[in-house]
């Protein structure tokens, strides 16, 4: 339907060009951004700080060194860090806060990356199989070229008063080249993990236990059957089991579920025996506990039980997209709530004995810093013990609070 | 239990819709005051007053705006005792929970900015949510077997009622904006801020949307096997973290602002909306709720 696009060539070609775009982007901003956390210049001139969308500054008589200690330290309880920079007459001042959060740009594009990244290990590495059904007391391959088996020692099923599922529970054991390695219980929303491949409650239904001798009384097979299919007509159960010595398939067939069946009785599978997909027998009904011979072998129906249908999974790329997704959202937080604030400052030495403080701070993009201003201008007049002789926001729409 | 949150989530609804009156009231009186204080200055006789009784009818707006809030609390709450899980499980449950989200994003976003006008297109949406749950069934229903992961269910939904309330006020804000492009309307703040407050908001929703997309993969993985299945209403959600994806590029990236954001945000309430009810039109794996 409309949503197999997303399995289409055209759209994997799209994602691949996306990853593409966004690593040369990032790319292209990386000197940029290295440059902007660790080779800022601390002294600016006058001009730049009044220049500055936010400034202000302060007259003092003081030596320029106790003045600037002043101002550090008042920037310096604020939690920004600061560096000088001194000169015969002047301190030049550079404070800077959540410096690092630049890179948050990179973490949220590295995320993303990596989540396509991890899509495409998965594809690579993994498999599934959403159809792994297992009788209970069965013990069946998983194939896939692994070497694991899965026996289903109970399967169990519990509803509400008023008919609903409330969960699917099956205890399982996991076995390794023959060995029982791990052993639980999945629940829907609990399932069991070994060796990166996960076990998944996923759905379950009627498993009828067949018993098959030869003539002799020698037994070939005893387990339970599976019914996960359903007749062409949709109607009834369908499971199947072969017998590879003798070359046969075995279809059981079992009663409408909920309703009267006038063919199949309740209580009774039908056995429907091929060979090479001939035919090789006339179907017939079995009733519980009633040896038939069919086909010159004994079948017995021995009694009702069920089966766990498991949606078996192995996915490296999990993992992966887990951490992916938390460098994202990590990457935006630093972005957004922790932005890079940074100011310069110079107190300057005049002839007449008095020290200048000024302080800058550029707007940046989509940063709203008047506030954080306010506030630090706020803690150096306390500091220094004077009100500033200019303070100015050059206009504009920056006098709302930061998130 | 049940009953008596249904009768306190029908006083929410009353409250809020009493509430929106106001503020219309507020916004007409703010309009024909305006007309007068004009006429005044013509005319040179009449002393302009304060225009009291506009911003009493707009502070008793948002008093009973926060009272419905706290009655819709009291709902979900009750709610949540009485079935003893979170009140997310059905289509009634989660336009409660929506409306809740909306109403927190106002009141959070109102204070800030003390920008009580917002209301004037937030209250609408809160309340449309709560009358169309009011024409639904209302029974609280077992969990079916994949949402029986408390956890996640309470952690998945409450982001994302969070993200889906501050794009409600990125939404209002925008219209808004749209409203005040010249300046021109007294009663609202200047079009900076509505364009400020719209951008903030989608800071807030953005992270928390992608933080439902990821706690919802973190699920389907535990409870399905597959992070990820095109499900209708996670790709109408991944649509939707990516419209505001690319309004806060434009932004960053092209210094977009103002009216064309402004329609970008509409779109984007336009897909929230339709990411939280598209399942009433595709079914999917989200079919229960
Ligand atoms: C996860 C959340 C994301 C965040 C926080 C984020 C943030 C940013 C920021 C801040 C920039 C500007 C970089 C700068 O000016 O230094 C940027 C650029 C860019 N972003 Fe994102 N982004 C995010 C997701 C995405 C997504 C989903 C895409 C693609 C669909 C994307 C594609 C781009 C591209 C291509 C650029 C480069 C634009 C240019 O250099 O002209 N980003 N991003």
């Amino acid at each position: 339907g409309l949503f197999n696009i997303f399995r289409s060539v055209f759209f994997r070609s799209l994602l691949a060009l996306l990853s593409v775009s966004i690593i040369v982007c990032t790319a292209r901003r990386w000197r940029g951004i290295w440059n902007a956390t660790f080779h800022t210049r601390v002294r600016m001139n006058e001009g730049f700080l009044v220049r500055a969308k936010f400034h202000a500054q302060w007259s003092q008589t003081a030596a320029v060194s106790d003045t600037a200690a002043q101002v550090r330290s008042a920037l310096a309880r604020a939690h920004y860090h600061v560096r000088t920079e001194v000169n015969a007459d002047s301190v030049a001042l550079f404070a800077e806060k959540n410096r690092f959060s630049r890179f948050g740009t990179f973490l949220s594009h590295l995320g993303l990356v990596l989540i396509l990244a991890g899509a495409v290990a998965g594809g690579l590495w993994g498999f599934s199989d959403s159809q792994f059904v297992v009788a209970e007391g069965s013990t069946r391959d998983l194939g896939l070229g692994t070497n694991i088996a899965v026996r289903v020692d109970r399967s169990i099923d519990e509803y509400y008063a008023d008919g609903r599922a409330k969960d699917l529970r099956s205890d399982l054991t996991i076995f390794a080249d023959g060995k029982p390695v791990k052993r639980g219980t999945v629940l829907v929303n609990s399932p069991l993990r070994y060796d990166g491949i996960a076990f998944h409650e996923s759905f379950y239904g009627q498993a009828f236990v067949i018993k098959v001798q030869d003539a002799d009384g020698k037994l070939l097979y005893r387990e339970g059957v599976p019914l996960a299919q359903r007749t062409n007509d949709g109607e009834r159960p369908l499971g199947k089991f072969d017998l590879p010595d003798s070359g046969l398939a075995v279809y059981i067939t079992g009663p409408i579920m909920g309703a009267p069946d006038s063919l199949i009785h309740a209580g009774q599978v039908r056995i429907d025996i091929y060979e090479d997909y001939i035919r090789a027998a006339r179907p017939q009904n079995l009733s519980q506990g009633v040896p038939a011979q069919i086909n010159g072998l004994v079948f017995t129906f021995e009694r009702e039980g069920r089966f766990t249908g498991l949606n078996v999974v192995k996915d490296p790329g999990t993992t992966v997209i887990w951490f992916a997704g938390g460098f994202m959202i990590l990457g935006m937080v630093m972005l957004f709530y922790l932005p890079p604030k940074r100011l310069w400052g110079l107190c300057t030495e005049h002839p007449d004995g008095t020290v200048q403080v000024t302080l800058g701070m550029p707007a940046q993009r989509s940063v709203s810093l008047g506030g954080e201003f306010a506030k630090l201008s706020e803690r150096v007049s306390t500091s220094l013990g004077t009100r500033p002789t200019l303070d100015q926001d050059q206009g504009g729409n920056n006098e709302q609070p930061v998130l | 239990m049940n009953s008596l949150s249904y009768d306190v989530f029908l006083a929410a609804l009353a409250t809020l819709s009493l509430a929106f009156l106001l503020q219309l009231v507020a916004a007409m009186g703010g309009r024909s005051r305006l007309a007068f204080a004009g006429a005044a200055a013509s005319g040179g006789t009449a002393t302009l007053q304060a225009d009291g009784g506009t911003n009493s009818s707009r502070r008793n707006a948002s008093i009973l705006a926060v009272n419905g809030f706290i009655f819709l609390s009291v709902a979900l709450v009750l709610r949540a005792f009485a079935s003893g899980h979170g009140p997310f499980t059905s289509m009634f449950e989660f336009s409660l929970a929506f409306a809740w989200g909306v109403l927190a994003l106002l009141l959070f976003f109102e204070r800030r900015y003390r920008f009580e006008t917002l209301a004037i297109i937030v209250l609408p949406v809160a309340i449309g949510l709560l009358a169309y749950a009011a024409t639904i069934p209302s029974g609280a229903e077992p969990l079916v077997p994949a949402l029986q992961n408390q956890f996640l269910l309470t952690v998945h939904v409450a982001v994302a009622i969070i993200a889906y309330g501050a794009f409600t006020v990125a939404f209002a804000a925008a219209v808004l904006y749209l409203v005040q492009r010249h300046d021109s309307v007294g009663w609202l703040p200047r079009s900076e801020v509505l364009d400020e407050v719209a951008y903030r908001s989608v800071l807030v929703g953005f992270p928390l949307l992608a933080l439902t997309i990821l706690l919802g993969a973190i699920w389907a993985e535990i409870a399905w096997g597959t992070y990820w299945s095109w499900d209708p209403k996670e790709t109408a959600s991944l649509a939707t973290w990516l419209i505001y994806g690319g309004y806060l590029h434009a932004r960053v990236v092209r210094e977009w602002r103002g009216q064309r954001s402004a329609y970008f945000l509409i779109g984007g309430f336009a897909a929230t909306l339709f990411t939280y009810y598209g399942n009433l039109f595709f079914g999917g794996l989200h079919g229960y709720a």
